[in-house]
């Protein structure tokens, strides 16, 4: 089955945020107030109960003028993603579409999968002591429904489709958007770590949409999970065979020296 | 066959460790290893089975956070009622040399049993001195990314990752010279009697004058005879 995904475009977006109410209908998640820090976001991060949100980042261009920049920020659904490797209990899963799901049953909020994403997104729910995010409404996809956000978005700035056609319907765009006034459009998702199975159409560089411009899961990550939780546990079990071995060679060995030196400076010595 | 060696009353004992230590080294001992199993239960893949003792992953997880509470307790227990037994402990370690080096080279044939003539030791022998040092550090190790993961959203998150690997790799080796000091405190042959050292606080006077010389004639020795009078 091919990818399918969400096309998101910046450049239609009017952050209405009618796809963070839509998210919160399907997903029966409880409203979270944060206070008012001086941005128009309504959340600075996305939370436990808050899978989706919409950024607004402002920026004072000399030349332009304020430009104001809206980034439907949530799950990227990584085609190899960080918190699938760190899960120590497998909670985390690719459904064939592309779409990375976690199974909440298996989850016993260890939170690995929190710091081991590049974009940080698993994000911690404390009253459940599991970890939720973004699923890309498996659930509705699976149904052939589009995704709760994509089903609402009235400026068509949000599309559900095959990922190859809405890639170079994303180029289309992009193409259209640098001959008409931003000549630093770009996509996103399209590459990054590998590709990602959520796509953006930015009007500018990503930096100015507060995402990385090159996305990377930290080093550590890599050197636990290639490293240290393969290979250096095995000398556990050679610590045991070790003194398994000493057990047997010892007694043998003592066995024969009692037979001809019964009273040598090895047992003499307080070796029993 | 003879496991540990016979305690044996009627010979006379010097004492080589004291109440503090005693009750420090087997409160870490069960707390340790309960936080090895619950631990593991992660570490290892699909280690279901090991979970289901614990209850399950919850089970395992909270039996992993009591026990690694009273871990850290017993340390605060060591450092409040016996600060001078570590700093004796330290000051031994330091004393690693060339009888320490040459101990540690000749060891693997004793560890295997054949006989050999060591060079006198101190308190602690090359091998304890080693596992002095490495134990105690990843256990501290342990603690302090042990803390970090636990509670992560305090942290900054660069921290955090560098606990992940930090905590395992801290295990793998606090492990290994668990498994490696429980053997030779116990069942190996030679080094069988300090296991009584440790659980009654005397070890035979004639294995301490053989073992730790160094130590034997500075604490009951002569020597010490001479300073006390």
């Amino acid at each position: 089955m091919a990818y399918m995904t969400n096309l998101y475009d910046s450049s239609k977006c009017t952050a209405c945020r009618g796809c963070m109410i839509a998210c919160k209908d399907w997903n029966q998640l409880p409203a979270v107030m944060e206070p008012f820090k001086g941005n128009y976001s309504t959340h600075e991060d996305t939370n436990g109960d808050t899978f989706t949100i919409i950024k607004f980042m402002e920026e004072e261009d000399p030349v332009d003028g304020v430009r104001w920049n809206f980034l439907k920020y949530n799950c990227f659904h990584c085609f190899d993603p960080a918190c699938m490797q760190v899960c120590p209990r497998q909670a985390y899963s690719k459904t064939e579409w592309g779409a990375t799901i976690h199974d909440p049953d298996k989850c016993i909020g260890c939170q690995y999968c929190t710091y081991a994403c590049p974009f940080h997104i698993p994000k911690y729910r404390k009253r459940e002591d599991k970890i939720a995010k973004c699923t890309l409404c498996a659930d509705r996809v699976s149904e052939g429904l589009t995704p709760a956000c994509a089903r609402t978005c009235p400026a068509n700035a949000l599309k559900f489709g095959d990922r190859a056609e809405l890639l170079a319907e994303a180029e289309e765009r992009v193409k259209f958007l640098r001959a008409n006034g931003f000549p630093r459009a770009t996509i996103y998702g399209k590459l990054e770590l590998g590709g990602l199975n959520k796509l953006y159409i930015l009007t500018d560089t990503p930096d100015k949409f507060g995402l990385p411009i090159d996305p990377h899961i930290p080093k550590q990550i890599p050197f636990w999970q290639d490293w240290v939780q393969p290979w250096l546990g095995w000398l556990i079990p050679l610590a045991i065979a070790g003194s398994a071995t000493s057990f047997v060679t010892t007694r043998i060995l003592a066995n024969k020296h009692a037979g001809h030196e019964e009273h040598g400076a090895h047992v003499e010595g307080g070796h029993e | 066959m003879q496991l540990v060696p016979e305690y044996r009353e009627d010979l006379e004992r010097v004492e080589r460790f004291n109440l503090v230590a005693r009750v420090t080294h087997w409160g870490h001992t069960v707390t340790f290893l309960l936080c090895l199993f619950t631990g593991l239960v992660l570490f290892v893949d699909g280690a279901d089975w090991l979970a289901a003792i614990f209850g399950g992953y919850g089970g395992a997880g909270l039996i992993h956070r009591i026990a690694a509470v009273f871990l850290t307790l017993f340390i605060a227990f060591f450092v409040i009622f016996d600060f001078k037994g570590i700093i004796d402990w330290v000051k031994d370690l330091l004393r690693f040399g060339k009888n320490d080096i040459i101990f540690v080279m000749k060891f693997p044939l004793e560890f295997l049993g054949f006989p050999v003539k060591m060079p006198p030791q101190t308190r602690f022998n090359g091998g304890e001195k080693g596992n002095s040092m490495v134990t105690p550090t990843m256990v501290i190790l342990l603690v302090i990314s042990g803390y970090i993961m636990w509670f992560p959203s305090i942290f900054p998150a660069g921290l955090v990752r560098v606990a992940y690997p930090t905590h395992d790799i801290a295990m793998v080796f606090a492990t290994l010279m668990v498994c490696m000091h429980g053997y030779l405190g116990s069942f190996h042959p030679g080094s069988g009697e300090s296991f009584w050292g440790m659980w009654k606080g005397t070890v035979r006077k004639d294995w301490a004058q053989h073992h730790h010389a160094i130590w034997y004639e500075e604490t009951y020795g002569n020597k010490a005879e001479e300073e006390e009078a």
